[in-house]
């Protein structure tokens, strides 16, 4: 499945900021959270922490990594691994581009399967 | 901004307050009517040192009274919280998301632990370190880590953070009041609104604090301070006499006319008080803050009478224990620790309006009076630690002390609003013990109306 979805233009999420975009929308049935990093680049992660209910889009953005804003767990926003406690699993990846219509969203494209 | 409109939205959280019905030991009351004899101007010393008095004014005092909890500039996006204390009770208070302005215990529902222990910051959640219930910027539980193992009838509504069910503000000072049925806030403060908007209402933008919160320690009860400020201009030339000494431009003290100044001195039934000398031409200490003002248009703002008393050198205290000081812009919480202790918690106020540099000169200013090592308020921390330190004698303890300075001088002056006494006299303070008294010897909202 390679479905992608134009999300709108860059400028509408701030550095440091993340925007959700519904399951039902993405036609993934998850939420997807797509962040904007402070290496500039934007990446995309399930919105729901894999540790307890929580939306990691509210998290704190520290340069490439998501902070949960309920139990403190990390998460590397390239890769989606669980960077510590009490997160174990890995958060799921999506693919995101930056072109010229603006940001594009590949939901269930893991973001590192082109690379 | 706004603030919870005296009703909390967490009612089946709060129902939790008192739900284990404790034995009445636990809370026994002691009449404190023989102890405080405001007509006659006695007070008897065991209002400072008795465990079982200082219990009993945590509840009936502190848990039914208007207390400040911080100014409004300290919160500016949803969010940002602030961490203190209502008597000795920890409290957040933070932005919700609808900008309103909220206050909770500081205590996580399920094993106890002080949910937020940073002085102050923004968030998202609140969540506990101990094993991870979090809550929201509502109060709602919202995360409660393997909630499966809780039983069927496990209710996060009834889980949620105890909110203070009443949180007003004056002129961007924000108070809080565990008493849902509080009298309001502005009828509370009464004819002391007059004294307090000398300070507060001098600019159109109104005001905000500088930096952080200045905190120390004072061996001393909360009352001696608390009272100091309500009543005592009588100390300032005896107690502070090598700070007026310095400060005076000949370097051989000040003129006989300012030592001997009048002035008046507001006396509130619910015990508020405020007292300041009165001259035509009351003037800010600090330089560059006299000459930024133009008192002219102080004048046409606040009337006369306020230009030439409370808006510049005096004291005050909103009952009980909030207390400030025009001239420099000192506004402190005296926070009960024990009978014996308090922690001194002080902002610089200043108007929004000021440029930078006239802040940082009022800063400065109050830094080097009344900041913690402060010229005049080592002096007066000092004292209040002399009267505790010995007050624990089996003796001393039982000689009553001298409050009566003025008795009979309250009068309607027919310039300052309310009740007023002579600048050097107890009538505030008198009134201060005597509305403690009051509540002390009345049941408050928590406990069943048939005690007393």
């Amino acid at each position: 499945m390679s479905n992608s979805l134009n999300i709108g233009s860059i400028d509408d999420i701030d550095e440091g900021e993340a925007k959700v975009i519904p399951g039902d929308e993405n036609g993934t049935g998850n939420d997807i959270a797509v962040f904007h990093a402070e290496d500039g680049n934007f990446y995309a992660l399930d919105d729901t922490c894999t540790h307890e209910e929580a939306s990691l889009a509210d998290g704190w953005i520290e340069g490439t990594e998501v902070e949960c804003p309920v139990h403190s767990a990390k998460f590397c926003l390239k890769a989606g691994t669980a960077l510590c406690m009490p997160a174990t699993i890995a958060a799921r990846t999506h693919k995101v581009e930056v072109t010229d219509d603006g940001l594009v969203l590949y939901p269930n494209v893991a973001a590192n399967a082109d690379a | 901004m706004s603030t919870a409109d005296n009703c909390s939205s967490q009612p089946e959280a709060n129902a939790s307050i008192g739900r284990m019905d404790r034995p009445a030991e636990l809370t026994r009351n002691i009449d404190v009517s023989n102890l405080v004899d405001s007509e006659g101007g006695l007070i008897d010393r065991s209002i400072y040192t008795d465990h079982t008095i200082y219990g009993q004014e945590q509840r009936r005092v502190f848990a039914r009274s208007w207390l400040f909890l911080a100014h409004t500039s300290q919160f500016k996006k949803p969010g940002d919280f602030f961490t203190t204390f209502m008597g000795e009770d920890p409290i957040i208070v933070t932005m919700d998301k609808t900008k309103k302005i909220r206050a909770y215990l500081n205590s996580c529902r399920h094993r106890g632990v002080r949910l937020c222990r940073a002085d102050a910051g923004a968030t998202k959640m609140f969540t506990c370190t101990y094993h991870g219930w979090s809550f929201d910027l509502a109060g709602a539980l919202k995360s409660v880590p393997n909630e499966q193992a809780y039983p069927e009838d496990f209710d996060r509504n009834k889980w949620s953070l105890i909110e203070v069910p009443n949180v007003q503000i004056y002129k961007g000072l924000i108070f809080g009041n565990w008493d849902h049925a509080a009298e309001p806030l502005e009828e509370t403060l009464g004819d002391m609104r007059y004294y307090m908007d000398a300070m507060l209402d001098r600019d159109p933008e109104g005001t905000e604090v500088m930096g952080g919160v200045m905190k120390w320690e004072l061996e001393g009860n909360w009352k001696l301070a608390a009272e100091q400020f309500a009543t005592d201009w009588y100390h300032v030339n005896m107690s502070h006499a090598s700070a007026l000494m310095v400060l005076s431009p000949t370097g051989r003290g000040p003129k006989p006319e300012i030592v001997a100044t009048p002035g008046r001195q507001f006396v509130s039934e619910n015990g508020h008080g405020a007292g300041f000398p009165t001259h035509p031409k009351s003037r800010f200490d600090a330089k560059p803050v006299h000459e930024y003002y133009d008192y002219e248009m102080l004048r046409e703002r606040l009337g006369d009478a306020a230009v030439e008393g409370p808006m510049t050198t005096g004291h005050a205290t909103v009952f009980p224990n909030f207390s400030y000081l025009p001239v420099n812009g000192s506004i402190r919480v005296w926070h009960p620790k024990g009978p014996d202790k308090i922690e001194v918690w002080a902002w610089v106020l200043v108007d929004k309006s000021m440029p930078d540099d006239v802040k940082d000169a009022q800063r400065l200013y109050n830094l080097r009076t009344f900041g913690p090592s402060g010229i005049f308020e080592a002096d007066d921390g000092e004292n209040w630690s002399e009267i505790q330190a010995i007050s624990r004698g089996f003796v001393t303890n039982q000689v009553p002390l001298n409050f009566q300075m003025g008795i009979g001088s309250e009068k309607e002056d027919g310039t300052y609003p309310g009740k007023t006494s002579e600048l050097y006299s107890d009538a505030a303070g008198r009134s201060f013990y005597k509305h403690w008294s009051k509540l002390m010897n009345t049941p408050a909202w928590h406990e069943k109306k048939e005690e007393a």
